[in-house]
């Protein structure tokens, strides 16, 4: 398809417009014009959903922007200094300079605190993001082959983010962070037989070392943010390659792609959704009040060595490992002088079994379904129940992790103590996704074969009132009239004569107006 | 839906750029700065959104889904091609196995260096700071006397060893009534007065047990709220921490103020495989 | 438009957002009827610092006596002892000496010393209708002058059995304080409770630290004195004078804290920030999207 633009020829007949000039002299040397037409008109699907890959990609995007204006300003190192900025309540203390450059970025550099507060916000929003968008590749089955190798990269690209959010929040060396920086050692002290080698290893020390910020430092900036864009390459590369995936609809097939092309619409609709991410990132560092660090003060200094605050959690997605960490009773293996911590089971077994079920999912699911054909065309969530289910189900267990994890801000929010919290959230980790895979698989099949919304009031059923009174649901039958249709062929409700005519329970509901006129039941007298 | 609708948001737009600008130049606060930041790429998104949605081909557009597998002619071609070097190399056994060789073994004095990330941990993770006779201090650097803490009073206490806090040295003193105190076997002597000490550090996962419970006695760590009874041994009562708090052996030097008798008997701070394998040697 | 469905969702969210974000440290609510108070109650008693949220009855559920005449000011003792008669006896005995029931230990008030009557009374702790297992800050029942008559009496009791009378009302200089110094002992000593922010938190078993917002001066440093509840003493050999200048100097900049980055969310860390993000941003984020994208 061949991109006519159609210009008046500028000035004499001698002189082509510019863009001619431009396109001339870059495809003599790339050849551009031969392959850029084609990839321009590339075709997207355009459901809402297949965006929440691209604002995790426009949330990493600010990421590196906002990352590496900030990079000018953070010092990462512990040198001792005494704070002198405008911060009333910390001048005169002690810090680490990689404190001290954050509180006085916050405080005394010109839009240094929005741009610190678009870093995190955008952060928080980079791995939620990434969630949905994981959710929605899950629960629509597109993980399935020939897309098993982009998961795989997807469920990296997952551990790399939150791994790189937690060094990143930790670089401030602020208390509360400082705190999880000290389970963190404690977790990698936990693992049997090279604990000890390998918390000394990575943190250059015991606990809390000097080499601790320098070396977040060259990870959180350098290692993380090549291997992230080095997955995130593969991983775009691959769906443009394969192709976008689909749903099911008129005219699209296994062997097709319906959507936009990609020139000129879906790009600035693409650049247009890039920038109204930015704008919700500005406008929440411009709202809300993320990490203040000032209020915490800093970590493992002089004269705050082994302070600590309540409420103390790490960001939201690692609540989750809180939670199995509070969850988890004091279970301690001791076996001749060996020992296996508690803190190994919920820091690294449990996120251990998490990753790589995950990252197996495509070659586990095809055990039970037996599909090991390729898909393009994607399933609606409860064209696959007990995908659906489980999927459900291990949410649910991560989000109760999650709200476990909190389990004192919710004692101080609901006035019951943290230890009833607790005795709740260890049976409800059980109970609840049972009982979420049961429902949700259930909704699903409900749902297959009709189009209805899974918010919308349940399928109408045709009621059939028996002689006797009782009431019989004859199965199968939708209706769109939202008012139960009952059907009485014994009349067992007509009026005595004289009496009052009974109306029956009235719906609540108005009636939605009707698209064409649909033959009435007669009641049968 | 024409220019007419879809220009106010550029406009916006630009009127919360200059905003920005001015707000900058006078040192704006950061609600002003990220909301008129947020105004502006606003403006601008929603213009071009509204610019693609409604003034740009909005038409379904159908493209041929090429099958991924290659044909059987160009697999064979590559795989021809792939294992005629290949199988080159391999035909070679010897040369191939002694270049095997020189990259495993490159490969595994490139790992050597890794060693030089961390010091062996050695003794640190079985001693702290305390030493026999060393008096409490607080972060301040002040020594504390056996009568300084009222009876239901708290303080985080150091060796006094030089300037330097270390936080696997942090300990806790809380005063209780001397007589309610239950001691373990062998440490009758090691609360004087009712000033009982043990080390700060979480059996757990190693946070500051900073929350002193003072009329249930118990110690509370904030981070998973292990609870630990402080009348018997620093016991854990409830959370996920297994073991109690290790116990600092204290007495009264001859001016009163409170000493250590020794350091701890026992590691301090969250368990490791190898915890239970050395002796703690007394001082 | 999908808009018209989102839209509720989105204000539900950002509401059950907002309501989880309560409690903000800023956020002193003036109690319904404060009376103008002199002496330790100079600032507007918040109804209530449970950290989560009101709980407490109004003044409304209490006998409240009449203000204090010439007479009674100039005999505070025994205008003490007949409002003690009064409001207090019931459950501290006709002479302080406690009670004991069933179920309750009422404690005995002879020996706590005018700092405990004045922060219990003051801060509408005392008197209760019932007894609790922690006894929340609520509008207060007595003003000032009789809170200082109360002191003054239970203060006698101690006299009257020969011992000695527990801790007086502190006399605290914030201004001689150092505000870093109290930064330090804030965080060393308080945040573990109290949280970095003022905000409270948690203590087990049903016990919480309350919020610091709404404690006066004078209020903070009986508290230390006297460990209310389950709060640890901090006795004079503890803490001296100085240094507890110096935390009252910090706590009240933590009651005007400004905070320059926007909405405190709370003040509790991360939690309602993740609320937050997931409910308002990625909440506005989905329907950006959807407005873009189609629905088929």
């Amino acid at each position: 398809m061949a991109l006519a633009l159609r210009r008046k020829k500028a000035g004499g007949a001698s002189q082509p417009p510019p863009f001619r000039q431009a396109s001339k002299w870059i495809d003599e040397r790339l050849g551009l014009s031969k392959f850029a037409p084609k990839q321009l008109s590339k075709v997207f699907p355009d459901h809402w959903s297949f965006m929440l890959g691209e604002v995790t990609l426009y949330c990493f995007v600010i990421l590196l922007a906002t990352g590496v204006y900030l990079t000018f300003f953070f010092e990462p190192s512990v040198r001792e200094v005494t704070y002198n900025g405008s911060y009333a309540p910390l001048v005169g203390t002690q810090m680490s300079a990689a404190y001290k450059s954050a509180v006085d970025l916050s405080f005394d550099v010109r839009a240094g605190l929005v741009m610190r507060q678009m870093h995190h916000w955008s952060a928080l929003l980079f791995v939620a993001a990434m969630v949905l968008h994981l959710l929605r590749v899950f629960f629509t089955g597109a993980y399935r082959k020939p897309r098993e190798l982009n998961w795989v990269i997807g469920v990296n690209l997952l551990i790399l983010a939150v791994i790189n959010g937690f060094l990143g929040y930790s670089l401030l060396d602020d208390l509360l962070s400082g705190t999880g920086v000290r389970v963190g050692y404690s977790i990698l002290l936990s693992i049997p037989l090279i604990g000890d080698l390998a918390a000394s290893l990575v943190f250059g020390g015991p606990f809390p070392s000097p080499a601790m910020i320098p070396r977040f430092f060259a990870l959180h900036v350098l290692l993380l943010p090549a291997a992230i864009i080095g997955l995130l390459s593969a991983h775009l590369g691959m769906v443009w390659f394969q192709k976008h995936t689909q749903f099911r609809g008129p005219d699209r097939t296994e062997h097709n792609v319906v959507g936009t092309p990609l020139f000129p619409t879906y790009a600035v609709k693409a650049l247009g959704l890039f920038v109204l991410v930015v704008a919700v990132v500005a406008a929440m560092s411009g709202l809300a009040q993320i990490n203040p660090i000032w209020k915490f003060g800093p970590f493992a200094e002089a004269k705050t060595v082994a302070a600590v605050t309540s409420a103390s959690q790490p960001d939201w997605y690692m609540g989750w490992m809180d939670g199995l960490l509070r969850l988890i009773p004091g279970w301690e293996t001791r076996v001749a002088g060996f020992m296996i911590p508690n803190a190994f089971w919920g820091g690294i077994v449990l996120p251990g079994i998490t990753f790589t079920v995950m990252m197996l999912w495509p070659w586990l699911e095809p055990r039970w379904t037996k599909d090991r054909k390729a898909h393009n065309l994607l399933d609606r969530p409860r064209d696959a129940p007990f995908r659906a289910g489980f999927g459900a189900g291990v949410l649910m267990f991560y989000f109760l992790l999650l709200l476990a994890g909190s389990n004192d801000v919710l004692a101080t929010i609901f006035s019951v103590s943290p230890e009833n919290i607790t005795y709740v959230f260890r049976v409800l980790i059980f109970v609840g996704p049972v009982v979420t895979y049961l429902v949700t698989k259930r909704i699903c099949e409900d749902l297959q074969g009709t189009n209805a919304h899974p918010a919308a009031p349940g399928p109408n059923h045709l009621v059939i009132r028996r002689a006797d009174g009782g009431y019989d649901i004859a199965h199968g039958v939708h209706h769109d009239d939202p008012h139960d249709l009952v059907v009485d062929p014994n009349n067992t409700n007509a009026p005595a004569p004289g009496e009052p005519i009974d109306k029956g329970p009235t719906s609540k509901r108005k009636p939605k107006p009707k698209p064409k006129p649909k033959p009435k039941k007669e009641v049968q007298n | 839906m024409n220019e007419r609708h879809i220009a106010p948001a550029f406009i916006v737009a630009v009127l919360c750029a200059f905003g920005f600008m001015v707000t900058y130049g006078f040192d704006g606060n950061t609600q002003l700065q990220g909301g008129l930041l947020g105004g502006a790429f606003g403006g601008l998104g929603v213009g071009m959104i509204l610019w693609a949605k409604h003034l740009m081909p909005n038409e379904e557009v159908e493209d041929h889904r090429h099958e991924m597998e290659s044909s059987p002619e160009e697999q064979q071609e590559f795989n021809e091609l792939i294992e005629g070097a290949a199988g080159d190399v391999t035909r070679r056994k010897f040369l191939s196995r002694l270049g095997l060789a020189a990259v495993g073994s490159i490969g595994l004095a490139a790992l050597f260096p890794l060693k030089s990330l961390g010091p062996n941990p050695g003794n640190s993770l079985f001693r702290t700071g305390w030493a026999k006779g060393l008096r409490l201090v607080t972060q301040e650097g002040k020594p504390i006397k056996a009568t300084d803490l009222e009876v239901g009073g708290a303080l985080t206490v150091f060796p006094d060893n030089g300037e330097h806090r270390n936080e696997r040295d942090s300990t806790i003193v809380v005063k209780v009534d001397a007589s309610a105190i239950k001691p373990r076997r062998g440490r009758e002597s090691w609360a004087p007065e009712g000033n009982i000490a043990y080390s700060k550090v979480c059996t757990h996962v190693g946070c500051p047990v900073g929350l002193y419970r003072e009329n249930t006695q118990e110690l509370l760590c904030p981070c998973h709220q292990s609870t630990f009874d402080v009348l018997d041994g620093a016991r854990p009562i409830f959370g996920p921490a297994s073991r109690s708090l290790p116990q600092l052996p204290l007495s009264i030097d001859s001016e009163g103020y409170l000493i250590a008798q020794s350091d701890y008997k026992e590691p301090v701070g969250p368990g490791f495989w190898s915890r239970g394998r050395r002796k703690m040697e007394d001082d | 438009m999908g808009f018209g469905r989102l839209l509720p969702v989105g204000v539900a969210c950002a509401a059950v957002a907002l309501a989880l974000s309560t409690g903000s440290v800023d956020a002193a609510d003036g109690g319904a009827g404060t009376p103008a108070q002199a002496g330790s109650q100079g600032r507007d008693a918040s109804p209530t610092d449970r950290p989560g949220g009101a709980v407490g009855s109004g003044r409304e559920n209490y006998y409240v006596p009449q203000d204090a005449t010439p007479a009674d000011l100039a005999n505070p003792v025994e205008y003490g002892r007949s409002l003690y008669v009064q409001g207090c006896s019931t459950c501290h005995g006709l002479n302080g000496e406690g009670a004991s029931d069933a179920d309750e230990d009422f404690p005995p008030l002879i020996g706590v010393g005018a700092a405990a009557v004045d922060f219990y009374v003051s801060t509408g702790r005392m008197p209760v209708n019932k007894p609790m297992q922690q006894y929340p800050r609520k509008t207060p029942v007595y003003n000032g002058e009789q809170v200082k008559a109360l002191a003054a009496y239970i203060t006698t009791l101690s006299d009257k059995v020969g011992i000695p009378a527990g801790p007086d009302v502190p006399r605290v200089h914030p201004e001689q304080g150092n505000l870093a110094a109290g930064n330090q002992l804030y965080a060393n000593n308080c945040a573990s409770c109290h949280n970095s922010q003022g905000s409270g938190g948690a203590l087990g078993q049903n016990y919480y630290a309350p919020r610091l917002d709404a404690a006066t001066d004078v209020q903070i440093a009986e508290a230390i004195r006297i460990g209310p509840g389950a709060m640890p003493v901090y006795g004079p050999n503890t803490f001296s004078e100085e240094e507890v200048n110096s935390i009252v100097k910090y706590v009240g900049s933590l009651q005007d804290a400004e905070n320059p980055g926007g909405l405190p969310l709370g003040g509790t860390g991360p939690v309602p920030e993740g609320f937050f993000a997931w409910f308002v941003g990625l909440g506005a984020l989905l329907a950006v999207a959807r407005w873009i994208g189609t629905r088929v």
